[in-house]
């Protein structure tokens, strides 16, 4: 398992995740191993012996949203609640552990809380996520839970503004040096249409890579497709976008052979986009400010509650249509077809985007791009708008 | 957590028996609710003070279960289980069944019902709210499942046996009335045995829910889950077509069953594919009292047609492509009253012995057959060990602990290999379920072709879905949702907390009762093996997918591993013969 442990630390690093040094795995087979950081390691090994699980990863973030979150917290309360999809579908809620909480037993305390969820964050120390299976979801939810605070720190600071001493220092770093330019220049795209099935898996997964290595988004956040005649190419349901050899599902569009079961769950909704548009490239990603923006409502009076899902309205970002929609068989697949014809771009409301292309994944790349591009600095335009006097 | 309510639960066990033709209440312990929850783990827990008596033993319980989900609005819980001794494999047995007799049962103020003893007539048993009665059925003896459900449905929802549970078929189930089986390790030869042909069931108690707001933010948290599964929901997946949705992927993946395991590809399993049973019947969706799934596919006029294992064993493994003929021998199986997969390898093992298998239109007289153990059937009722046995051929046996294997070859799919083995009820698919992650990437991907970690992943599995036999919940569920989510169902419904940590926990208690039994009977690791043809033969390698054997020092190697996670000796024994006095 070490061999895993090292994949997926040097995978949390890549992502710029976790601060470099700062992070360990432990994975038990018959007895507990343990890598990484000896202090954070020594703790990872004491909470995995507590639970029944394969494996766990314990880091301190890159970013300290998570423990800003905390400390933002009002006294008495025990977790956080982003509204992304990904954090409501999969994680619920994220409890944390206020450092003078911790205690004499801190694995004790972290694993009773682990008991109950596949991460927690431990004021000054960092994120603590477990993997049932594998290493790899250890690193998953760790991820899952990165981008869950990411998300809800910076919804926080629009909606409500800086709080702590020091936090504007922290996010003027943020904003200054964390944050890198995004763009499609340099990369190599294959020109359309892309008739030959090995090409299209290479495209596929070579564009999936382009998403994650330019920080796009993170590495299992989103799905890829192409359409050749009758057959999509779609990436596999739990696969990383940088690491789809292997893991393209070639589906039939009349659906004459159920192959594709372990297609993602988005595949309603691509077969739809390509059945209205024309299109034969989809790429759909969750970029970060895309996901914060789409969430940022300002309808007066609305009567709507669960807008994520039950929002009947279009808004627009930039010109680009925002939709409300569960994933899956929820209302997403019937939501974005429509919308997404015209401007070949789309953002569901807390999830991300869908752009196409209509030959191949150069047009749909650059979309997707653009939008993260325009949700970025219409974040920060807002920040400045509204919070100016605090900063 | 906070004391014990009346919700959830009803507390209440019916025992019933039927040498004394008597019916009693009971209180079930508050502990033992707490403790082992219902379905399979009250069961297991029940079968404490007779574990050692031979299935067939009049003393020997057959235990019917629910769980306290059942009965309120969570998603699949409408189940029970059933537990005894089979005696088809001499193993604690077990079985998660559907339908709506168990949230019938539920309603009418039991968690469970436990009948003992033997009766010289042949009985039915009617449950309502107000009581309990014993009734002399003499003219159903013999009758089909279909014409004994319909001779009683006017009372309620019918559990019933058919011939082959009357003729002591080793493979016998129990059916519900509404299609739903009790499958796999003879169950239905033990009702038959006690003389029990039915039990019919109604009620209309409503179970109480302790926290309904709780609970019903934990049931839009599953159905959320269930929506973003693509196994569950997609447009492909079990919603859709029903199991054999499976069929196309497994021979993708090079490994359905053919030819009594010789081989993992069938050229003709398009025949009888989910889109293939579409077509041909028209199938509707179908399915438990209460399920959003529906996973069960049924024609227009209501005969249910067949799931993945059965499509498969009865076409692949027979070397069988005539749909209509697999449709009938599911419908016959159904009819008569016994397992589809059992009856299916042990018609595969008998053909390879013979050196034929059996030909389409050859199946549904030797079905008849084996349930009135006439013929051929007299050897056949016996299932594949004893069969192959007889013929001088047991290595054509293709099961673990005497249970045949269902349609997932284990030589593509490692983990899946393992959990066959370290299954307590013998050869099934259903204890660890390893296919969700090893080829379905539900809730992640794992090699399939890897044993690395994977006796610690077949050991938290099995514990998990101990918990969730117990709950009772239905496995499909967990391609979607987890344990975090049921556990929230569970403590909104019962007003305790159980978080996910403390159900594995409970899991593990159940597995390793019911490993304490089988190791008190003369289970060991030898009977922890897949039969010889796995370790020594390949399967249909091809289309760039290699399916070798399985290397036998490697699975050795990690089911030592298996052995020491679960706190046991290396011969898979327990070092502690007082285990079962330090639990609950």
């Amino acid at each position: 398992m070490y061999d895993q442990i090292a994949q997926y630390t040097n995978k949390l690093i890549a992502d710029r995740a976790v601060l470099t040094g700062e992070i360990a795995f432990a994975a038990q087979d018959d007895a507990v191993l343990t890598a990484g950081e000896p202090a954070l390691a020594e703790l990872a090994g004491a909470v995995l012996a507590r639970l029944s699980c394969l494996a766990l990863a314990v880091a301190r973030p890159a970013l300290p949203f998570a423990d800003l979150l905390v400390a933002r917290a009002p006294v008495g309360e025990s977790c956080i609640v982003p509204r992304d999809t990904e954090t409501r579908t999969f994680l619920h809620d994220i409890p944390f552990v206020r450092r003078a909480e911790l205690g004499d037993e801190p694995a004790a305390l972290i694993a009773r809380l682990l008991g109950n969820r596949k991460g927690v964050i431990v004021e000054g120390v960092g994120i603590v996520a477990s993997g049932t299976l594998t290493v790899e979801q250890a690193y998953i939810n760790y991820s899952s839970i990165f981008h869950s605070t990411f998300v809800k720190y910076l919804e926080d600071v629009l909606q409500e503004g800086f709080r702590l001493p020091g936090e504007t220092d922290v996010f003027s770093v943020f904003r200054r040096d964390w944050l890198r330019p995004l763009t499609a220049a340099g990369l190599d795209f294959r020109a359309g249409p892309l008739t030959d099935h090995d090409e299209i898996l290479a495209e596929i997964t070579a564009v999936g890579r382009y998403t994650v290595e330019r920080g796009l988004v993170d590495s299992f956040f989103g799905n890829i497709s192409y359409r050749a005649g009758e057959v999509v190419y779609i990436s596999q349901t739990a696969a990383s976008l940088d690491a789809l050899a292997g893991c393209i599902d070639p589906v039939a569009m009349d659906n004459s052979s159920t192959c594709g079961i372990t297609a993602s769950s988005e595949l309603l909704a691509h077969r739809r986009i390509y059945e209205l548009s024309g299109a034969r490239a989809i790429l759909h990603g969750h970029p970060k400010f895309a996901v914060v923006m789409s969430m940022q409502c300002e309808e007066a009076g609305c009567p709507v509650r669960d807008c994520w899902k039950e929002c009947p309205s279009v808004r627009f970002l930039g010109d680009t249509p925002v939709v409300a929609g569960e994933i899956g068989a929820g209302g997403l697949a019937k939501r974005v077809p429509p919308v997404i014809v015209g401007p070949r771009k789309a953002i569901v409301y807390g999830h991300g985007v869908f752009t196409v292309g209509e030959a191949d994944f150069a047009e749909a790349f650059r979309a997707l791009v653009e939008v993260e591009n325009w949700c970025r600095n219409e974040y920060f335009r807002r920040v400045d708008e509204r919070w100016r006097e605090n900063r | 957590m906070t004391n014990g309510t009346a919700a959830g639960w009803t507390g209440v066990l019916l025992r019933v028996d039927l040498t004394a033709r008597q019916c009693w209440r009971e209180e079930l312990p508050e502990e033992l609710r707490h403790a082992y929850l219902g379905g399979r783990g009250l069961g297991v827990r029940l079968m404490r003070d007779y574990y050692r008596l031979a299935p067939f033993d009049p003393d020997t319980p057959l235990i019917f279960a629910v769980g306290p989900l059942c009965g309120t609005p969570a998603p699949t819980a409408a189940r029970l289980a059933v537990v005894s001794r089979s005696p088809l494999t001499g193993t604690i047995y077990d079985c998660s069944a559907g339908g709506r007799f168990a949230w019938r049962l539920k309603a009418a103020g039991f968690d469970t019902l436990v009948v003992t003893g033997q009766s010289t007539v042949p009985l039915a048993l009617a449950i309502t709210p107000t009581g309990a009665e014993l009734v002399a059925v003499p003219a159903l003896w013999g009758k089909t499942v279909p014409e004994t459900v319909a001779a009683l449905a006017a009372r309620g929802s019918v559990a019933a046996i058919g011939p082959a549970g009357e003729n002591g078929v080793l493979f016998a189930n129990i059916m519900m009335g509404e299609g739903n089986s009790v499958g796999r390790g003879g169950l239905g030869a033990v009702m038959g045995k006690k003389g029990l042909k039915a039990i019919v069931v109604d009620g209309d108690r409503e179970t109480l829910i302790a926290d309904r707001e709780r609970f019903d933010h934990a049931r839009s948290d599953v159905m959320r889950l269930f929506r973003a599964s693509p196994v569950i929901f997609g447009e492909l997946g079990i919603a859709e077509y029903g199991t054999p949705a499976l069929v196309d992927l497994m021979r993708q993946r090079r490994m359905a069953p053919t030819a009594n395991f010789r081989r993992t590809v069938f050229e003709q399993s398009d025949n009888y594919s989910g889109p293939a049973i579409r077509r041909a019947y028209q199938a509707k969706k179908d399915g438990c009292y209460g399920c959003p799934i529906q996973c069960k596919k049924s024609t227009p006029q209501g005969e249910h047609l067949p799931e993945y294992e059965t499509v498969s064993h009865f076409g692949a493994l027979n070397g069988i492509a005539d749909l209509a003929a697999i449709v009938k021998s599911n419908t016959l199986c159904n009819r008569l009253g016994m397992d589809t997969i059992s009856a299916a390898v042990t018609l595969a093992a008998w053909g390879e012995a013979r050196g034929a298998f059996p030909r389409a239109e050859e199946v549904p007289p030797l079905l008849e057959e084996i349930a009135w153990r006439h013929g051929a059937g007299e050897l056949l009722a016996e299932g594949s060990s004893r069969v192959a046995a007889a013929m001088g051929r047991p290595e054509l046996a293709m099961g673990v602990k005497g249970l045949e294997l269902p349609a997932y070859d284990p030589r593509g799919a490692y983990g899946m290999a393992l959990a066959y083995c370290t299954s307590n009820r013998g050869g099934c698919h259903l204890r660890a379920y390893p296919i969700s992650h090893e080829i379905l990437r539900k809730p992640i991907a794992t090699d399939r072709f890897s044993f690395s970690g994977k006796a610690r992943i077949i050991a938290i599995a099995e514990d998990t879905n101990a918990a969730v036999d117990s709950l009772v919940a239905c496995k499909f569920s967990f391609f979607g949702a987890t344990l975090e989510e049921y556990g929230e169902l569970l403590s909104a419904a019962t007003g305790i907390d159980y978080p996910p940590q403390q159900l594995k926990e409970i899991g593990r208690r159940i597995y390793l009762t019911e490993r304490f039994y089988n190791c008190a009977n003369g289970f060991a690791s030898r009977d922890d093996y897949l039969p010889e043809r796995f370790y020594c033969e390949g399967g249909s390698s091809g289309e760039g997918i290699e399916i070798p054997p399985i290397d036998r020092a490697r699975f050795t190697e990690e089911l030592q591993k298996y052995y020491r996670i679960r706190g046991l000796t290396p011969d898979g024994t327990f070092a502690d013969p007082d285990f079962l006095a330090t639990q609950p």
